[in-house]
């Protein structure tokens, strides 16, 4: 069963994916802030990682930065859930080593059919 | 001050060894002092310098009376001298005029005749003549002589008058004894004398020779002496007046030289009380005013730095506020629209007939408010200097593919026409894509909700080095009043449109900002009633600007 690591610091948003993945046999975990979401991938390797840029403690592109930096997880799928408005949050996620990024707000349906093609590849 | 302003004159003004000098005379002598003292003189250059000229003129005026004088020493020196020639020639004649006299009387004693007795009178009488004339001219020691030399002739001529009468008689004997006793021996007293008058004459005309010569190489040392004194003087005053003007000239150089290079306490001073002075003191305000300029100057450069520096940081705390507004926002935004789309798709059971509307109206809204949000912050993000482009390489084809799509459905539900026309072959163009996207969704979007039937048309094309984008429709046109207003924020034509239509008033001044940062241009045709023309035109490829 393929595994979805969801960092997200508000309960509403998380919920939503949740809800969303749970037609799905996708097992979610989930992460309010960035030092957990680095805990949890240390502990079990996820097959995708959905991140949000603006986290407590630290922010999505430290993560993703972090992650990429060390060699057991460096080639995880991460898709980075950025801010429309900021221009150039698109290309700092890139440039922070993501393999994706999506505009919040984005719609459950786009983001269900981009978790799909990324784990349909493995 | 004295020093440092030769030391700085040395730098720039002519050959060393001459400055050396100059320096030399003025600290080291009485000069520099009386340098300082003219300068002190409380009266104008011009009047100092029509002083010294009259300096120099009388010092020349006083040599050329002291040559005049030793010429006319020099001249009577040789009137002296010629008198003494003649006192010699005529002290010879009176030699001359007795040997002829006592040859003639020897002559008579041989041809005892009348004629030549006369001819002993006549040389006496010679004789007589050359001494009174000599007497004349003779000095004292000379007239006594000649007084003298009359006596004895006196003698003579009784002899002469004796040997005559004798000769006459025919007493020849006694003629004779007379001759050699009275008249030789007189004659040869008289010859004495003569002599004697002739060494005289010939000692004082040597002694005048010499005393001519040292009178005259006198005066040659004289004039040349105070010639050289002239030339001397004439020097030093040139040197006094030229350097009480030089050395205040030579300390506004250097106090200009300091001014200019920004220090503006430097202060000059001279003992000039003259124009040179005025001058100075003019120089000294002006350095005091440009001083205080300068540090007032300082003082709002430092407040402004100050200024910059807090409005900076407010500029940081408002940008810093925009982002966080930008999540917060779309972060219970992202949670409404996820919920409803997930509800009206069914993810969590049916959706009964009369709820679907209620919910798409949601989504409707919930849009609406994005929309909303979005454009406040972009304007916001504009109005703070904090929006950037992001230059790419794009196909027009697909921006305005996208904008079609994007709005495709609300054509169809305002039963409009919605086609789009670009060049074929147009070049891959560079610019920030998603702006100009957005650009092109505003006046597209605008013109589908402001046009009730007929069509919206989206062209492209090229011209020159800029593309031109269009959108026609068919609406209800802009009164040739409003026209210019359009692009102005929070400006809509009517409150009441805003009702009907929606919309923040904020798209059209959004996208003519972004137009201009691409270095774009943007404009609107209407007809009321009949329709708009917006348009925008974009560099191909946008030149980057720092």
């Amino acid at each position: 069963m393929k595994s979805v690591l969801y960092v997200e610091d508000n309960e509403y948003n998380r919920k939503i994916v949740r809800q969303l993945l749970s037609r799905t046999s996708y097992r979610l975990r989930e992460a309010a802030d960035g030092e957990a979401a680095l805990g949890m991938v240390r502990e079990e390797r996820p097959d995708l990682i959905l991140m949000d840029v603006q986290l407590p403690k630290m922010s999505g592109l430290d993560v993703t930065r972090a992650l990429r930096a060390d060699p057991a997880t460096a080639d995880v799928p991460i898709i980075v859930v950025t801010s429309f408005a900021l221009s150039g949050d698109d290309q700092r996620a890139m440039a922070a080593g993501a393999s994706a990024y999506i505009a919040k707000p984005y719609s459950p349906r786009e983001l269900l059919a981009l978790i799909q093609t990324f784990l349909a590849e493995r | 001050m004295k020093r440092s302003a030769l030391a700085a004159g040395d730098d720039t003004a002519g050959p060393d060894g001459l400055n050396r000098v100059v320096a030399f005379l003025l600290t080291r002598t009485p000069l520099g002092a009386v340098v300082d003292w003219v300068a002190r003189v409380p009266a104008s250059v011009h009047t100092k310098l029509l002083a010294a000229f009259l300096v120099i003129t009388l010092l020349f005026i006083t040599m050329t009376g002291v040559s005049l004088e030793t010429i006319q020493r020099t001249a009577l020196q040789s009137r002296k001298m010629h008198a003494a020639h003649e006192r010699v020639e005529w002290s010879q004649h009176v030699d001359h005029t007795l040997a002829r006299q006592m040859h003639f009387t020897a002559l008579a004693l041989l041809l005892r005749d009348e004629a030549s007795v006369a001819r002993i009178l006549r040389e006496n009488n010679r004789f007589n003549d050359a001494l009174a004339r000599l007497e004349a001219v003779g000095t004292s020691q000379e007239r006594e002589l000649i007084q003298q030399i009359r006596g004895r002739q006196d003698g003579v001529m009784n002899a002469v008058a004796d040997i005559a009468n004798a000769i006459r008689d025919g007493r020849l004997d006694e003629a004779r004894a007379e001759l050699l006793n009275r008249q030789e021996r007189g004659y040869q007293e008289i010859e004495a004398l003569v002599a004697r008058l002739v060494q005289v004459e010939n000692s004082q005309m040597l002694a005048l020779k010499q005393a001519v010569e040292t009178a005259n190489f006198r005066s040659i040392i004289l004039t040349a002496c105070f010639a050289a004194l002239a030339v001397v003087l004439a020097l030093l005053c040139g040197f006094i007046i030229s350097w009480s003007c030089l050395l205040p000239l030579r300390r506004a150089d250097e106090f200009l030289g300091a001014v200019a290079a920004g220090d503006f306490t430097a202060t000059i001073a001279v003992p000039n009380r003259d124009e040179f002075g005025a001058q100075a003191e003019r120089m000294n305000r002006m350095s005091r005013e440009l001083g205080r300029l300068h540090e007032e100057q300082q003082q709002t450069a430092t407040a402004l730095r100050q200024l910059n520096a807090r409005l900076e940081q407010a500029s940081r705390a408002k940008s810093e506020f925009l982002a966080n507004m930008s999540h917060e926002l779309r972060t219970p935004m992202n949670a409404i629209l996820g919920f409803t789309e997930m509800l009206r798709d069914g993810l969590y059971g049916d959706v009964p007939e009369d709820l679907k509307e209620p919910l798409d109206d949601i989504q409707t809204n919930g849009r609406h408010l994005l929309g909303l949000i979005n454009d406040v912050l972009d304007l916001a993000k504009i109005e703070a200097g904090r929006m950037d482009l992001a230059l790419e390489e794009y196909a027009v084809q697909d921006v305005v593919d996208s904008v079609r799509v994007s709005l495709r459905s609300l054509a169809v539900e305002r039963g409009l026409e919605f086609e789009s026309r670009v060049s074929p072959r147009l070049p891959i163009a560079y610019g920030d894509a998603r702006r100009i996207r957005q650009c092109l969704m505003n006046l597209a979007g605008n013109a589908l909700k402001f046009t009730r039937q007929g069509r919206v048309d989206i062209t492209v094309e090229q011209q020159g080095e800029e593309l031109i984008y269009r959108v026609v429709d068919t609406g209800i046109g802009i009164p040739k009043d409003e026209l210019e207003k359009v692009f102005d924020e929070f400006r809509q034509v009517d409150a009441a449109v805003t009702r009907e239509f929606g919309g923040t008033g904020l798209g059209l001044s959004i996208t003519k900002r972004f137009i201009e940062m691409h270095g774009g241009r943007i404009g609107v045709e209407s007809d009321p009633g009949r329709g708009s023309m917006f348009w925008f035109a974009v560099p191909l490829r946008v030149v980057v600007t720092a």
